[in-house]
């Protein structure tokens, strides 16, 4: 079936993909102008049949590919094959050392990589297009949502489907965009609109760096496509080239000479270039996939919809940053400083944002930073080279938490009946034993809840121990370790600690991920009474039945119905994500424990990755660490899971209010996120906002007092001098006219002579001055300079004639008469040049 | 012999009274009776010079045309001095300043 | 008899001169027109004496038929307040503008003493003549005559646009109070009933006016 696909859309044309892009992008363009006017049955019909549209192509497209890549099987070893198509041409630029061009085309393509993404978004997405559609049944926002929500998944497809970085960079921003829009979604609330404007602008700052970085690649690389950047990379590691290495310190590879030179240091600090462009995308990817620093938006982001937060900030865009990393990896693995540094910044964020999750109370709260946490250890995981496991935890981790967060929107959802308060209706101090009420969610939650803490089989386990395994076995090379040898240029080798230390910090930050996981679902699901309101009896519930309808004094002390399980179209994709958490690692495992004759994500994956497979080299022993290290992740999962069962279901929370008593600031810094926010604020926000002080009263006194002012008050000067000109009687302008004219007069009745020399031919010595005509001037010429006239009388002869030798300067004089008798003389003195001789070279 | 320069001379002196007349005086009404008498005395000086050189009478017609022209100047200059009285009550210049700065 | 003239000339020259300077110097408008009246028919025998009989009638036709006419009808119409009394302000500016040009004129006479005239020769007695003289302004001159013709329709509206005013406007009295003809062009209150009492009708029409 995929041959007949491919027969009718060819793999170097194939314009299926147009319509992956195109409907939702006409569901977001229809939903947008006309949602209103269309009414909520018509906007929900259009955005769901785009996006299913759009899962439906995207299907057809694998099953292309699929056939495509089975006709380019030789033996065990995968070519790798992409179908692409190319919607125009955009621009082209002058870039890399050569100054060779750079067309830039509007390409998308889809290889192994990114039709498995594609398919994620596509699939993941209409489950929540459903789910929103009761969701949001009631906003009225309606169509408005499903617009932005639409162009969401247009955006996030442009950036995964991408063929070059400027389109995925347009894609990049979009989603930004979408997800600005979509935070701030009630904007009417003060604190909704501030967290969509932290969201954008954190990810600006990261978009600062994937620029920086796809001008480094096109000036080193000469190309800003994948197969172009992967064709020219060897410019990055070129030693022979000046631009090898950049100059960090001092700046530009200068000196820091006279009274600077204090700042001159010892030995200047270079980076390498690779290490350079892979610093400034991962800035990038830290800032879309909220990694320390630029992680502080995604708890803010919580403040949009639930099905937002599922969609954006836990199964697609989040993962945009993953995906950059594994797309680019060969331009990540020249650098193994970059490496360690992507591998440490993973780890490091996975237990921060762990710790912070241990103490919230709002269950979309633990959620985020449990997003967090997760995409911590995708971090880890393509830091350290593994890049399948580091893809294969995405993909496993775009169903378990999008389950977990529709599982938390339907139970506030349940909780919103009666609890309008926003805050109070998220926090799971009220509530508890919901999954007597609500089963099909929790099912779910439990489901998903295993999978994210590692319980053996789910898709968890194998994604996330893949991940630990690697990490402490995976030791990057230098794949151009042995040409830097042979020229003796400093190479960077990451310690021998580095596996066996992002190990142990993996397995802290996986048993407190399950412990904070368990204590959500035993807070949330278990329990023996609903904390939120007393569920009353069927008959008290009628005496009072029209309490319920008041809906913003709703008095919680008095008894209500019992929180409802939601309606259909938020189970079944809660019911068909866990199943895929669940199921997703037996079939498509990456792990060491491999199913034959199926096709696995490992294998799959196989042709992305291999130019960067020998960049990898896993230590000795390794075979035999496989079960020992695997281990080490089911203890997490064991004891995170006991401790949690003891704390809350055994001792009913005692120990954990114990624990907060005893260690009270601790207890608080937790609860405030290690208040980074305030760092931030204290530091550099205050420094922009010096900044902008500084610039406003520059720009109040300078530039306005000075440079607006000064001509004003020039033009005021003058203005009042010419006013006093005016007087606006007739004679005073008379009498001016007539100073005027006598002036004129004056300039008639006294001449003045001038004259102008041209030169006969070319240096032939023979000048002819020519006078200048007046009124009425009779003119005497003193031709021959010697101080005399050369006649008595004046006569009309305007010009004469006169010879120099070379070398000699004469001095003619004019008078010019005019016809009232006055005189006056000028002289006009003429040089002609010495000629240079050439120069004797003493040859005859 | 009364030659050309004669008639020059005195077109001279007629333009040079009518001139300070025009500039010295503060009454509007002999501010333009002295544009009159400087015009008679360019009218003057261009018979004059027409007579000098008989060829063709461009010089008389010159002088007809600005009689002419002169009598138009006048009927609308009197109508302005009526204006400004009905406005300012008054025929000096110097009260004319409504265009001051 | 050649000296005749010379006589003639210096005669016309020297009532010319002495018209002129009562123009610009008397006080009362009345006697500046009369000065400016003198000084135009001496212009018109100045012609008469270069040959240009048709333009010296012109002259006297238009320039004292109508225009000086023209003037006193507008000095009449002012009044006493035609004459402006004597004061001091902006004398500097008056005396600086007067004196250069005067001495302007006088330099460019005096430079020039010494340049000789052109002689005029005899001629016919058609030079200057209707005849001749209708003959160039039809042949050369037809298309200045056209466009002054135009030019002075263009004069004449102009000339009643601005002295009309605005509709119904009411010329001011004379501040003095004595009779004049300004409250002619006006208002509704005739002074029919007044013809004894000039003043006392003036002032009630004055009441009235406002």
């Amino acid at each position: 079936m995929g041959a007949q696909i491919l027969s009718l859309f060819p793999a170097a044309n194939f314009s299926l993909i147009a319509v992956i892009l195109a409907l939702p992008l006409l569901g977001a363009f229809v939903n947008g102008v006309w949602g209103k006017r269309l009414g909520n049955d018509a906007v929900r019909v259009m955005a769901l049949s785009a996006v299913g549209g759009s899962f439906l192509a995207s299907v057809v497209t694998f099953i292309a590919l699929a056939s495509h890549v089975d006709a380019h099987i030789e033996g065990d070893h995968h070519e790798h094959v992409k179908l692409a198509w190319t919607a125009w041409q955009w621009m082209h630029t002058k870039a890399g050392f050569t100054g060779g061009n750079i067309p830039i085309d509007v390409r998308f393509s889809v290889d192994a990589l990114s039709g498995v993404m594609m398919l994620v978004v596509t699939g993941i997405g209409f489950l929540i297009h459903l789910y929103s559609t009761a969701y949001m049944a009631e906003d009225p926002g309606f169509a408005r949502f499903f617009a932005y929500m639409n162009l969401f998944i247009f955006a996030m497809l442009t950036l995964i489907l991408a063929d070059n970085l400027p389109v995925l960079f347009v894609g990049w921003e979009g989603v930004g965009l979408c997800s600005y829009l979509l935070i701030g979604f009630w904007y009417e609330k003060m604190p909704n609109a501030a967290a969509g404007k932290k969201a954008f602008i954190a990810n600006r700052v990261g978009d600062f760096g994937l620029i920086c970085g796809m001008f480094l690649l096109a000036s080193y690389t000469g190309a800003l496509d994948w197969t172009g950047i992967a064709n020219g990379i060897g410019s990055l590691k070129d030693t022979t080239q000046d631009a090898y290495l950049i100059h960090v310190w001092p700046v530009g590879g200068g000196q820091y000479q006279g009274i600077f030179s204090f700042l001159q240091p010892h030995n200047p600090l270079t980076i390498t270039a690779a290490t350079a462009v892979g610093l400034a995308l991962l800035l990038g990817c830290t800032g879309k996939s909220a990694q320390i620093p630029l992680y502080v938006w995604l708890p803010d982001a919580m403040a949009g919809p639930t099905p937002v937060s599922a969609l954006i900030h836990a199964a697609t865009m989040v993962t945009a940053g993953v995906y950059l990393i594994c797309r680019l990896s060969f331009v990540f693995t020249l650098s193994p400083f970059v490496m360690m540094l992507i591998a440490s910044v993973g780890a490091a964020t996975a237990l921060f944002a762990a710790t912070i999750a241990l103490v919230q109370n709002d269950i979309k709260k633990v959620l985020a930073y449990s997003t967090i946490s997760q995409l911590g250890f995708m971090f880890l995981g393509v830091g350290v080279g593994a890049f399948t496991a580091g893809f294969f935890h995405v993909f496993t981790h775009a169903f378990f938490k999008a389950c977990l967060f529709l599982c938390a929107g339907s139970v506030i959802h349940a909780m919103h009946a009666r609890v309008h308060d926003d805050e109070r209706a998220q926090d799971m101090r009220y509530m508890g034993a919901l999954r007597k009420h609500m089963p099909i969610t929790y099912w779910s939650f439990f489901a998903s809840t295993l999978a994210i803490a590692g319980c053996p089989l789910t898709s968890g386990f194998f994604s996330k121990d893949e991940i630990l395994y690697r990490s402490w076995v995976d030791h990057s090379v230098n794949p151009f370790a042995d040409v830097l040898t042979r020229q003796k240029l400093e190479m960077f080798v990451p310690p021998q600690w580095l596996g066996p230390a992002l190990y142990v910090v993996g397995v802290l930050a996986a048993t407190l991920t399950a412990f904070y996981m368990f204590r959500a679902l035993f807070m949330t699901f278990w329990g023996d009474e609903f904390r939120g309101w007393t569920i009353g009896r069927p008959s008290l519930v009628a005496a009072h039945a029209s309490d319920d309808h008041d809906h913003h004094h709703d008095d919680l002390s008095v008894p209500g119905a019992a929180p409802k399980e939601s309606p259909w179209q938020m189970t079944v994709p809660l019911i068909i994500l866990a199943t895929c958490a669940v199921v997703a690692g037996l079939i498509f495992n990456a792990g060491p424990i491999n199913i034959p004759a199926l096709h696995s994500m490992d294998h799959w994956l196989e042709p992305v990755f291999e130019p960067v497979a020998r960049t990898v080299r896993l230590s000795e022993g390794a075979e035999g660490l496989t079960w020992p290290l695997a281990g080490g992740g089911i203890l997490a999962f064991i004891i995170g899971t006991g401790v949690a069962y003891w704390m809350y279901i055994m001792e009913a929370g005692r120990p954990a209010e114990a624990l907060a008593d005893a260690a009270p600031g601790l207890y608080r810094l937790l609860l405030d996120k290690w208040r980074i926010d305030e760092l931030y604020d204290a530091t550099i926000i205050a420094a922009v906002d010096a900044l902008a002080d500084t610039s406003a009263a520059f720009d109040q006194t300078i530039v306005d007092g000075i440079v607006a002012k000064v001509p004003a008050l020039l033009v005021s000067l003058f203005g009042s001098i010419l006013r006093a000109f005016q007087t606006g009687v007739v004679h005073v302008y008379a009498a001016f006219m007539v100073i005027g004219l006598a002036f004129f007069g004056w300039f008639f009745v006294f001449p003045h002579p001038a004259a102008t020399v041209t030169a006969v031919g070319k240096d032939t010595g023979d000048y002819i001055v020519t006078a200048a005509p007046g009124m009425g001037y009779q003119y005497r010429w003193d031709a021959d300079g010697n101080g005399q006239f050369d006649s008595e009388r004046t006569s009309d002869q305007m010009s004469v004639k006169v010879h120099l030798d070379e070398g000699k300067t004469q001095n003619v004089r004019v008078e010019a008469t005019s016809a009232f008798g006055f005189s006056n003389s000028a002289a006009i003195p003429i040089t002609r040049a010495a000629s240079v001789k050439p120069m004797q070279l003493g040859l005859n | 012999m009364i030659t050309s320069d004669n008639y020059v001379a005195l077109s001279a002196i007629l333009f040079g009274i009518g001139g300070v007349g025009f500039l010295v005086r503060r009454n509007v009404l002999v501010t333009l009776m002295s544009i009159e008498v400087m015009l008679n005395a360019v009218n003057l000086a261009l018979v004059a010079f027409n007579r000098a050189r008989p060829d063709n009478l461009t010089g008389q017609m010159f002088a007809f045309f600005l009689i002419a022209a002169e009598a138009a100047e006048v009927a609308v200059g009197l109508a302005i001095v009526l204006s400004l009285f009905r406005i300012k009550r008054t025929v000096r210049t110097d009260d004319a300043d409504l265009l001051k700065n | 008899m050649v000296w005749v003239g010379q006589v003639y000339f210096y005669v016309c020259a020297a009532v010319a001169i002495l018209g002129a300077v009562a123009t610009i110097v008397s006080r009362n408008p009345i006697r500046g027109a009369m000065g400016l009246l003198l000084m135009i028919v001496s212009i018109a025998g100045l012609f008469l004496a270069l040959n240009a009989q048709f333009l010296a009638a012109i002259q006297l036709i238009v320039y004292a038929g109508a225009i000086v006419v023209l003037f006193l009808f507008v000095i009449m119409l002012l009044g006493p307040s035609s004459m402006a009394p004597r004061d001091k302000r902006g004398l500097v500016g008056r005396a600086i503008g007067g004196t250069v040009f005067g001495i302007a004129v006088a330099d460019a006479l005096w430079l020039t003493r010494h340049v000789v005239g052109m002689p005029m020769r005899e001629l016919d007695a058609s030079f200057g003549s209707i005849d001749a003289f209708g003959h160039t302004l039809f042949s050369d001159g037809i298309v200045p005559f056209e466009l002054s013709s135009a030019l002075l329709m263009v004069a004449v509206v102009g000339a009643v646009a601005v002295a009309r005013g605005k509709q119904g406007e009411e010329a001011h009295t004379p501040p003095s109070g004595q009779p004049g003809l300004a409250g002619v062009a006006t208002s509704g209150t005739s002074p029919a009933s007044g013809f004894a009492d000039v003043r006392a009708t003036r002032l009630e029409g004055h009441g009235h006016s406002k």
